[in-house]
């Protein structure tokens, strides 16, 4: 009977016809135990692995989506989404850039994503994902002397089974929430990296997503596993291509940083936030979190620009003594965006400290919130907390809320939390007008600076790109 | 488990005038069309009601013998005092002469117009539909207190209402309300104590406080919890600010095993300004939950909002200090700071500044922090001879003293400092943290 569906559904995806000019199979929309079956066996998966995504899905089922976020969208039909896409010529994937799509090729040309360019200039392996499967993966050889394992996560499964197995889910169980139990049961792709013992990362791993396919959802999961000792600095960053209708999009993202070990992982998001009238954009759904043991440091670095709904709050779970944990965000939201973002710092060992600092900048007629938690556990003795929120409003429609959840339940704990809503002040503008710079000019110098404590988190060519990228967002929200 | 709601709505007000029977019936309708709130409403993810469930507390508060005085009497504060006891007047402790310019009167004695205006004001500002323990106040309203003071009265003496508690054979729930209404240009200092006789209680109470301020009006409020361990209290403070209003309002609160306080001050003209500040002191396994919410609707508001507590045994506190500025509300300038020393193992503090902005002209600014005390004060204490628990003593005090020291009228104060200093000095909660 299974067989049978399976080839119906095989058969109907081909009559759903193709959406760009790049040939991709798609599973008509919908989501039953049937299609998650699919998508394992597309991938060739192990038993095991078929049989949790089934268990994360039946969770799913019984799940509600989530509704306290400061967020506003129309009702998400998740019967209308497609569960799985691919480029066509999947089955002989291309060994070098040469044989990629030159039509692929060209779309990151446009993005600013030149491939041939970043591996030579930028020294940055850069994983690909076009869609929800990997296409071109670089710089292999160069990690895998260094016995790093950067891959797409469904060529892990494979060739890494015990690894994935240990480790997929520890941090984001598949029913911990709404969306990433829905993830847990399609992911489709997304990176795979393990740090061997003592390894410090040659290069910053780089993952470049990016949406193309008309009402797909995009469920990618990533899995960072860096062992006993080891460093590794990763970076993800998205664009989307302009589409009327909105697209889902829920990631999971878990980080495992063993005794001693560092995690550095920096985003720049700036898919398509919707048209000045807020029609269309992404709806990103995020779950990211790690877990730090004994003297691990885990630290998130975002740049949050773009989707029309953001829901992701990277959090870290400080389990071991001395572990460390931080989280930089700047969030611009324009137009009508709305961004519900923050982070968890869980305290669970001793001596653990945690550092938040958050900048909202909200523009147009947008609603941008911090939401963040932190915790102190009873036995988290000595643990130190620090958290700075700041908002800046640009124009008078936009919206700017903290909600800031602190839990202390350790008498030597100390959790600090401060707070502040502004705009860009009169003075500061009729300072730069004076010398000359013009009013536009002159806010995204006050927002640059506004947001510089989080830039000097992020790598050099990310903290460029995020600089220019505000510059771009806030267009035509001053005067 | 006894349904405590469905209980409580049973019963019918003893004594009430007739015409407060349109609000019983309409709080009873209210509570009947909801659910009393569980861990997942947000407003009491960490507030359980379970301590209503442990007794039947759905009995009827009927007149009790008037205990001793000493309870809430004030040195120095010469005040026109009206006393409830479980709910009804004491006429016996109750006294000096009413001030001119007042209009004093209790709901069941209020003559026709006066009923009049009690039912057209009665819940403007603490609306039933806001909360179901406001609902719930109305449905067992037996009696209250309608004060108002006419335009550009300046009132020399301050009033004080004191509501007391004291056990009874069964528990009980009493529904304790206060309507103030400020004409405009009227001044006023209102101080409310709640508080209980014996460490024997078995009482719920629901008090709820509507504060109207006119434009112009300037009120000076305190209102004071010190009811005992057992005795269990949900209510709140509702307040409207006029144009240029001036609200300034103190609040303390010490033990009870469930004490939720909620204050809603609503800046309803320009230029208003209020003042909060608010301390709690707890211990043993008592609970204490603070909700405030300051609404900025109109331009060129002011709030200056501070509350501190010290937390210890197996206490909980738990605060929400929001500020919500609405579209148009430019110019505002809003602060809040939450202060927290939490110096047991066993002791939780929860606590959420938020702030919900809709408008970009303002400045607000909030920071809540919760440590112990600092290391080097208490060393440098140590080196000038004192021990360490005296030290530890003096600073928690000094900590609090800060806020006693803002508190405009000096015989508060005075009256205040050595109830809190008996709090430290018991050393129960201050013992020195493990290492």
């Amino acid at each position: 009977m299974a067989q049978e569906s399976l080839d119906h559904l095989i058969r109907t995806e081909y009559a759903a016809g193709f959406t760009t000019d790049i040939e991709s199979d798609t599973l008509p929309p919908g989501l039953d135990e049937e299609v998650v079956a699919f998508i394992s066996s597309k991938k060739n998966e192990p038993d095991w692995l078929r049989a949790w995504r089934l268990e994360a899905y039946r969770g799913w089922r019984q799940m509600t989506e989530p509704a306290w976020a400061q967020v506003g969208y129309p009702q998400i039909d998740f019967d209308a989404v497609s569960y799985y896409s691919s480029p066509k010529a999947m089955a002989d994937r291309p060994q070098s850039l040469d044989e990629v799509d030159p039509e692929l090729l060209a779309t990151y040309e446009k993005l600013g994503i030149p491939l041939h360019e970043q591996e030579a200039l930028a020294g940055v392996a850069v994983d690909a994902v076009f869609d929800s499967v990997s296409v071109a993966t670089t710089f292999r050889h160069k990690l895998a002397e260094a016995g790093v394992i950067f891959c797409p996560i469904s060529e892990a499964v494979q060739t890494h089974p015990e690894l994935v197995r240990k480790y997929l889910g520890s941090v984001v169980p598949p029913r911990d929430n709404f969306y990433a139990a829905l993830n847990s049961a399609v992911f489709s792709d997304g990176s795979f990296v393990y740090i061997p013992k003592g390894v410090r990362c040659p290069m910053e791993l780089s993952t470049y997503f990016r949406i193309n396919e008309a009402k797909t959802g995009q469920f990618e999961r990533t899995l960072i596993i860096a062992d006993e000792g080891s460093y590794v600095s990763y970076l993800e960053g998205c664009t989307a291509p302009m589409r009327d209708e909105n697209q889902l999009h829920a990631a999971v993202v878990e980080l495992v940083a063993l005794d001693n070990a560092q995690i550095k992982y920096s985003t720049v998001q700036n898919w398509y936030p919707g048209d000045a009238e807020g029609r269309g954009g992404i709806y990103n759904f995020v779950t990211k979190r790690g877990v730090a043991h004994t003297n691990a440091h885990i630290s998130w670095t975002q740049v949050e620009t773009g989707s029309a709904v953001t829901w992701k709050y990277p959090s870290v779970i400080l389990r071991g003594d001395n572990s460390i944990g931080e989280f930089y965000s700047v969030a611009l939201t324009n137009n009508f965006q709305q961004a519900d973002t923050g982070t968890k710092m869980i305290h669970i060992g001793n001596n653990t400290r945690s550092t938040i600092i958050s900048k909202g900048i909200s523009a147009g007629r947008s609603s941008n919130a911090y939401r963040g938690l932190v915790r102190m556990s009873p036995r988290s003795s000595g643990s130190r907390n620090y958290t700075q929120c700041d908002s800046l409003l640009i124009g008078d429609r936009c919206a700017a809320h903290t909600f800031p959840y602190i839990e202390s339940r350790n008498p030597s704990a100390v959790v600090e939390h401060e707070a502040t809503t502004s705009k860009v002040s009169d003075d500061q503008l009729y300072l730069c007008q004076q010398r000359g710079i013009d009013t536009e000019k002159a806010v995204s110098m006050i927002v640059n600076g506004f947001c510089k404590e989080v830039f000097k988190e992020l790598p050099m060519e990310f903290a460029v790109e995020a600089g220019k990228l505000l510059e771009v967002s806030l267009e035509g929200s001053v005067g | 488990m006894p349904d405590y709601l469905a209980q409580v709505l049973q019963r019918h007000p003893q004594n009430a005038p007739p015409w407060l029977d349109a609000v019983h019936r309409e709080g009873r309708r209210s509570c009947l069309a909801r659910t009393l709130p569980t861990p997942k409403t947000e407003s009491w993810k960490y507030t359980s009601l379970r301590a209503l469930e442990q007794d039947n507390y759905a009995g009827l508060p009927t007149p009790a013998q008037a205990p001793l005085e000493t309870h809430y009497h004030i040195d120095g504060f010469d005040s026109y005092t009206l006393v409830f006891v479980n709910g009804h007047f004491s006429p016996a402790l109750s006294g000096n002469a009413l001030p001119e310019g007042v209009e004093l009167v209790r709901f069941s004695e209020a003559d026709e117009a006066q009923a009049r205006a009690i039912q057209t004001r009665l819940g403007e500002v603490a609306q039933r539909e806001q909360s179901i323990f406001t609902a719930l106040n109305e449905s067992g309203l037996q009696d209250g207190v309608y004060l108002r003071v006419k335009p550009n009265v300046r009132l020399e003496t301050p009033i004080q209402v004191v509501w007391l508690t004291t056990p009874q054979s069964e528990a009980f729930t009493v529904s304790q309300r206060l309507l103030l209404v400020m004409e405009s240009g009227s001044e006023a200092e209102l101080l409310e104590y709640f508080t209980s006789d014996t460490t024997q209680q078995n009482s719920f109470t629901n008090g709820i406080t509507e504060l109207v301020l006119g434009d112009n009006a300037r009120l000076q409020h305190y209102r004071l919890h010190t009811e005992q361990e057992q005795a269990l209290h949900i209510g709140g403070v509702h307040a409207s600010l006029g144009r240029d209003a001036d609200l300034n309002s103190f609040h303390l609160a010490t033990g009870g095993a469930l004490k939720r306080i909620d204050i809603v001050v609503n800046h309803a003209g320009p230029g208003a300004h209020c003042t909060l500040q608010g301390v709690y002191l707890l211990r043993n396994k008592q609970h204490v939950d603070y909700h405030t919410c300051i609404e900025h609707r109109v331009p060129h508001c002011t709030t200056d909002e501070v509350f501190r507590g010290i937390v210890g045994g197996a206490a909980r506190a738990v605060f929400n200090g929001r500020i919500h500025i609405h579209p148009n509300a430019q110019k505002t300038l809003a602060q809040l700071s939450n202060k927290n020393l939490l110096t047991s193992a066993q002791a939780e503090v929860d606590t959420k500044p938020e702030l919900e902005i809709y408008a970009d002209d303002v400045q607000c600014a909030h920071g809540a922090t919760v440590a112990q005390l600092d290391e080097t004060s208490l060393h440098y204490l140590r080196t000038r001879g004192l021990a360490p628990e005296q030290a530890r003593v003096m600073l928690s005090f000094g900590f609090i003293n800060e806020l006693l020291n803002r508190i405009a009228d000096p015989a508060v104060a005075t009256h205040l400092r050595p109830l809190l200093s008996d709090f430290f000095g018991d050393g129960n909660h201050l013992a020195e943290p493990p290492v």
